[in-house]
């Protein structure tokens, strides 16, 4: 056991959950599986939310918008307009690039409390916008319909296969984006967010550099929005509401914020606590929001923080597997 | 050495991904069998038996009903009263019918369609529900409907009154009781215009698919009757609590005859107190949609309304025997007077269970149980009789002409002053060419009675009797 390093019980851990996580509709219940896509779909925008908070701390509150702007661009232009698959989630994709580009240009003006109230009024705007036009975004009602596609003979409306095509989208995405975090451009994104002066002083375009970075977060919730409009078969105003938002920054804060995989821990455990303890009572809202404030008093860098910190202190054993780093330094210095 | 961790669970992944890519080809057939079951009239049974067979009598046992609706959130108190009608009608059997326990199974949507599709997953892969049923809103039970469509289960919405669910997005598993948005207000139209003599109405109207297809049904009967013109004001719900702008551009000096409020809950009592406080109740007479003047918002009016018209399904002074017993017990568990949410949620109740006698337990066959419902016996339904129609599994039923009145303890209550018997869906026309019209919208049909298709102002009108019952 000794030989093992950190770094290898990390992969054996992570292949060992992929593992379970591709043969999961081998053995778990038709629900669970669906119930995991729903963990991914509302993982792209928690990631995205996450993203913006941990690597910039930049907390928007218009991630929910490009949600629903990826939706109902797919309905309006794939499922009305029947262009095909691909085709129309690109478009889709380029027409959150679009409003992420407005928004962004707008919002990184400022920082802070005022950024946040700018994100809010945005994502308001768009909210109010589809929930009032009842000419071509169908008022309350939204756009109904919409399906995937059948692919190479393989029919993604098949819950196995919908959810082995998101799973992989949303493999990539996660390694995509921890490549964008640890890359230069990530660390300058993390220098913006603990010194934009320092930054701008040392020559950075830290302007351009949260644009980009908020544009690469409306891409990931796009794409949460495309997965969750296929799954649906519906997209509707509901789908940017304030409630839901703030469910997110709720996922995104119990799972750690300032971790990377912070928000994909809190994706988990909300939406299955969401599943698990609305079957037990209509009260669920209450109880989830007990479990946050509980979270929130006694670790408030969240679950992933929790765990860190016990680490740390050499709490639980088995955590040290997986990062001895902070260990081995102490040991040096004693 | 971590190269090779690295390598090998790639390896395994990529093998997982080949296992994975090639199971589908062996379940797709089963599946997309299981998805035709709908549209094939004749095969699905001996198709369900096979999957019925896989889990063995456990199954058998109970029978699960999924109950989706809005119990928290803005619309908390339709869920609410829906519950409690179902309430009593399974109270009725004692959760049990033909030595089966039943088993309702609520879940709660907040009226958001994306988590109505998600319960309704829930419901459907998880607890392998035999009948779905509840729903409010209209864009809910369409969105529902939508999903459900391929899964051969049985879906009986309660107050979502969307009429496409059983018209042009008909789909043979869907069944209901209830009534569409249309139905009564088209009665309600031809009445203003043929009786009363109404030539214009104004129309202020929540901007979504509910109040539009109220909306529909009023102007087709309104315009049918001799009615000149609907002219509509459309805001979006829940967007104000300020009408007093909306209201004070009434324009008064063109002649119209009333105002039609079509919209309900929270905006309808805010509507209704500014439209009595700035004095418009004198000056001319106010109408309201199905849900405007139902209680319990109907309590939360002012009493300068008495004597406003509506036009339901039931009516609260309802005497026949049927709707005094359903009352009287309703009464004695809640401790209130029962609304027409309760009475149609208590109706498609009644009818599931009824249906499931009738195959003495047996629901594995779904087209079956369908029938089956068809077949119910609602002639002593509480507000009136009922009949399904077989082709579009929608009911034609009594429809009420009620007006606010005034208790003796003070409180208000719709009287029934004219009946109106066998109202179908399709008003009195002819389905094809009813089907053949653009779904009712904010725009469709026009407000301008002449510019309606000359063959929708014929079919004439019903007979209107005195309200007795």
């Amino acid at each position: 056991m000794k030989s093992l390093d950190a770094r290898t019980w990390k992969v054996i851990f992570a292949a060992a959950l992929v593992v379970l996580l591709i043969l999961l509709p081998f053995f778990a219940s038709q629900y669970t599986v669906t119930t995991f896509i729903r963990i991914i779909y509302f993982g792209f925008l928690s990631l995205s939310t996450g993203f913006l908070i941990g690597q910039g701390g930049m907390v928007s509150l218009a991630q929910a918008a490009f949600f629903g702007i990826a939706g109902y661009a797919l309905g309006l232009i794939g499922h009305e307009r029947g262009v095909p698959f691909l085709l129309a989630d690109i478009l889709a994709i380029g027409v959150v690039l679009f409003f992420g580009a407005v928004f962004g240009l707008i919002a990184n003006k400022a920082k802070g409390i005022v950024f946040l109230m700018i994100t809010l009024a945005f994502g308001q705007v768009v909210f109010a916008f589809a929930l009032q036009n009842t000419t071509f975004l169908g008022g309350w009602a939204g756009i109904r319909g919409i399906r995937p596609p059948i692919l190479f003979g393989i029919d993604f409306k098949q819950t196995a296969n919908f959810y082995w095509a998101v799973l992989m989208i949303y493999f990539v995405g996660l390694f995509v984006l921890w490549r964008i975090a640890k890359s230069p451009f990530g660390l300058m994104l993390n220098g913006t967010r603990e010194s934009s002066e320092r930054m701008d002083a040392l020559g950075y375009p830290t302007y351009w550099i949260k644009v980009i970075a908020f544009l690469i977060a409306a891409v990931y919730a796009g794409i949460g929005g495309l997965i969750a409009t296929y799954n649906t078969g519906v997209i509707t105003p509901t789908t940017m509401q304030l409630p839901r938002m703030i469910w997110i920054l709720l996922m995104v804060i119990l799972g750690g914020a300032s971790y990377f995989w912070g928000p994909v821990i809190g994706t988990i455990v909300v939406v299955w606590l969401d599943v698990l303890i609305s079957q037990v009572t209509e009260r669920y809202n209450l109880v989830i929001g007990i479990i946050f404030v509980l979270t929130v008093l006694f670790s408030p860098t969240g679950i992933l923080g929790y765990l860190d910190n016990m680490r740390r202190r050499n709490k639980i054993p088995i955590l040290n597997k997986f990062n001895n780093r902070k260990i081995q330094q102490e040991k040096e210095s004693s | 050495m971590s190269k090779k961790w690295i390598i090998l669970s790639l390896l395994v992944m990529a093998s997982m991904m080949l296992g994975a890519c090639a199971t589908p080809a062996v379940q797709a057939p089963v599946e997309e069998e299981a998805a035709e079951e709908a549209p094939a009239a004749e095969e699905p049974a001996e198709e369900a038996a096979p999957e019925e067979a896989e889990e063995p009598a456990a199954e058998e046992d109970t029978i699960d009903i999924g109950f989706i609706s809005a119990f928290t959130g803005v619309f908390s108190s339709f869920g609410k009263m829906q519950k409690e009608g179902a309430e009593l009608a399974l109270d009725e059997y004692g959760y049990e019918v033909a030595g089966k326990p039943i088993n309702v199974i609520y879940e709660d949507d907040q009226l958001d369609n994306e988590q109505a599709v998600t319960k309704a997953k829930k419901l459907v892969e998880q607890d392998n529900v035999d009948v779905l049923t509840g729903l409010v809103s209209g864009d809910e039970g369409l969105t529902v409907g939508d999903y459900m469509k391929d899964k051969g289960i049985p879906v009986v919405p309660m107050y979502s009154a969307s009429e496409d669910m059983t018209m042009r997005e008909f789909f043979p598993m869907v069944m209901r009781a209830t009534w569409t948005g249309a139905q009564a207000q088209d009665a309600f139209g031809y009445y203003l215009a043929d009786e009363l003599g109404y030539k214009k109405l104004y129309q202020i109207g929540e901007d979504y698919s509910f109040p539009w297809n109220e909306s529909g049904g009023l102007i087709r009967g309104f315009c049918r009757g001799g009615g000149e013109e609907v002219r509509s004001v459309w805001f979006p719900p829940g967007s104000t609590s300020d009408f007093s702008s909306m209201i004070a551009s009434i324009p008064l000096d063109e002649d119209f005859d009333a105002v039609y409020y079509n919209g309900a809950g929270g905006d309808a009592v805010n509507f209704v107190k500014q439209f009595v406080e700035l004095g418009m109740v004198d000056k001319i007479p106010l109408l309201g949609q199905s849900n405007t003047f139902e209680k319990p918002d109907l309590d939360a009016l002012p009493t300068d309304i008495v004597g406003s018209l509506s036009a339901h399904h039931t009516t609260d002074d309802l005497s026949n025997p049927n709707w005094v017993d359903f009352s009287t017990r309703f009464n004695e568990k809640y401790g209130y007077d029962p609304s027409g949410a309760s009475a149609f949620a208590y109706t498609s109740m009644k009818m599931i269970l009824e249906a499931i006698e009738a195959l003495d337990g047996d629901v594995s066959d779904k087209e079956a149980l369908i029938q089956a419902m068809l077949e119910v016996d609602m002639s002593d339904d509480p507000r009136g009789p009922i009949v399904m129609d077989p082709e579009w599994h929608a009911v034609i039923e009594n429809v009420y002409i009620r007006e606010v009145a005034l208790a003796d303890d003070g409180s208000m209550y719709n009287k029934g002053t004219i009946t109106v018997k066998d109202v179908s869906q399709f008003g009195p026309y002819d389905p094809d060419l009813y089907m053949a019209q653009p779904p009712d919208g904010n725009s469709y049909p026009s407000g301008i009675c002449a510019e309606l298709p000359p063959e929708m102002l014929e079919g004439g009108g019903y007979e209107y009797v005195e309200f007795s019952e």
